[in-house]
């Protein structure tokens, strides 16, 4: 299967993020699918290529939307390898939940994540104007639970045994980060 | 059908005033706001130069809205005289800019000049910037409204541009006076009382 040019919305270094392609529905369902990957995603139950395909249908016509999601394009190698975004944005609160996948295991441990995070934390809070990020990471998930920690996330606390993984119940650790924390670490960032 | 009526004059309010309350749009009263909508008298302020049918009013008023609504309305209810008087809410709600525009219409015109106006629109206000986390409110008004151009000032909105001709009432040109509120500033003029 070869891929066409993908429209970039975000750029990174290594990474860029784009928006959802329909030439990339079979990937996506790969990686919902993969053991390895939903093990740490969380996705319970299977899902048909069909299913896949409905993302597409209905697009909303304007206003916001409580759901965004981006595909993480590696630049070198031109691949989908991943999808990064938010859910549950309350546009009163102005809050909204991060959540981040690499479907590819071969680009595990090399901080991807952490780069895409960090662009879609930035576009959170420098072009949707929301005023905190919170993110959910469960007990076992040692890699994840680092990253939220290295992106500046503050724990906010822990729901006790709140998922159910490979057989038994595990603590799920809630993390945010408000915008002014946020743009004091990109200040100091810059400054370093 | 009489106990019908006397539920028809209990509505729950949503955001109690002095003389009014705001209260959710009442499916019951649809024949009141197409009514207020087709008047001459208020129509003219409000710019509707079409007639409206209730099924049109209907349709339009109680459409369905996914994700965060864009448009919300709330009818004036008069306490004292226990009757829907009026119409108003914010339209336009962009969330990601936190803007939206004010509109309000008093329907009765035996509650004009009564000040009723600036009391449903400070509590609309009041509730797009402590409720709803708006950060600026802006409101439209055409020349020959003396009434709204009256309510603005005492709200406390800045006029911010005046659009030529923009609009034609009764045979001739007239101007749209285009209104902004921060929340900041809001604030400012509440602390001042």
């Amino acid at each position: 299967m070869t891929i066409k040019e993908t429209p970039i919305f975000i750029k990174g270094d290594i990474i860029s993020l784009a928006p959802l392609n329909m030439d990339h529905v079979e990937i996506y369902a790969r990686w919902h699918n993969d053991p390895r990957v939903r093990h740490y995603a969380r996705h319970e139950f299977p899902i048909a290529l069909e299913e896949v395909k409905k993302w597409f249908e209905n697009p909303p016509e304007h206003g916001v939307r409580e759901f965004i999601v981006f595909v993480i394009y590696h630049k070198e190698d031109k691949l989908p390898i991943g999808d990064i975004g938010l859910n549950h944005i309350n546009w009163v609160n102005r809050n909204a939940n991060i959540f981040a996948e690499i479907g590819e295991p071969e680009y595990w441990g090399k901080g991807i994540v952490g780069e895409a995070s960090k662009l879609m934390i930035d576009y959170a809070f420098t072009e949707l104007n929301l005023h905190k990020v919170h993110a959910s990471v469960y007990n076992p998930n040692e890699r994840s639970l680092r990253a939220a920690e290295k992106l500046g996330f503050e724990k906010e606390g822990i729901l006790r045994e709140h998922l159910y993984v490979d057989g038994k119940y595990v603590d799920n650790h809630r993390f945010s980060i408000l915008r002014k924390e946020w743009l004091e670490l990109k200040r100091k960032g810059e400054s370093d | 059908m009489e106990k019908k009526e006397k539920e028809k004059q209990k509505p729950a309010p949503f955001i109690m005033g002095e003389n009014v309350d705001l209260v959710a749009l009442n499916p019951d009263h649809i024949e009141f706001y197409n009514r207020w909508n087709n008047d001459p008298r208020v129509r003219r302020y409000s710019r509707n130069p079409l007639p409206r049918t209730i099924e049109d009013q209907k349709k339009w008023l109680f459409r369905e809205q996914e994700g965060p609504k864009e448009h919300i309305a709330f009818e004036v209810w008069h306490k004292k005289d226990k009757r829907p008087i009026g119409i108003g809410g914010l339209g336009r709600i962009n969330w990601l800019y936190r803007n939206a525009n004010i509109w309000l219409s008093i329907g009765e015109p035996e509650y004009w000049n009564q000040n009723i106006g600036t009391e449903a629109s400070k509590m609309i206000i009041e509730y797009g910037f402590n409720e709803l986390n708006l950060h600026k409110i802006y409101a439209g008004v055409f020349s020959p409204n003396k009434g709204s151009l009256r309510c603005a000032e005492k709200d406390g909105f800045i006029p911010e541009l005046i659009e030529k001709d923009a609009c034609y009432v009764d045979g001739e040109y007239v101007d749209h006076h285009r209104f902004r509120l921060l929340k900041e500033e809001w604030l400012k003029l509440k602390k001042q009382g």
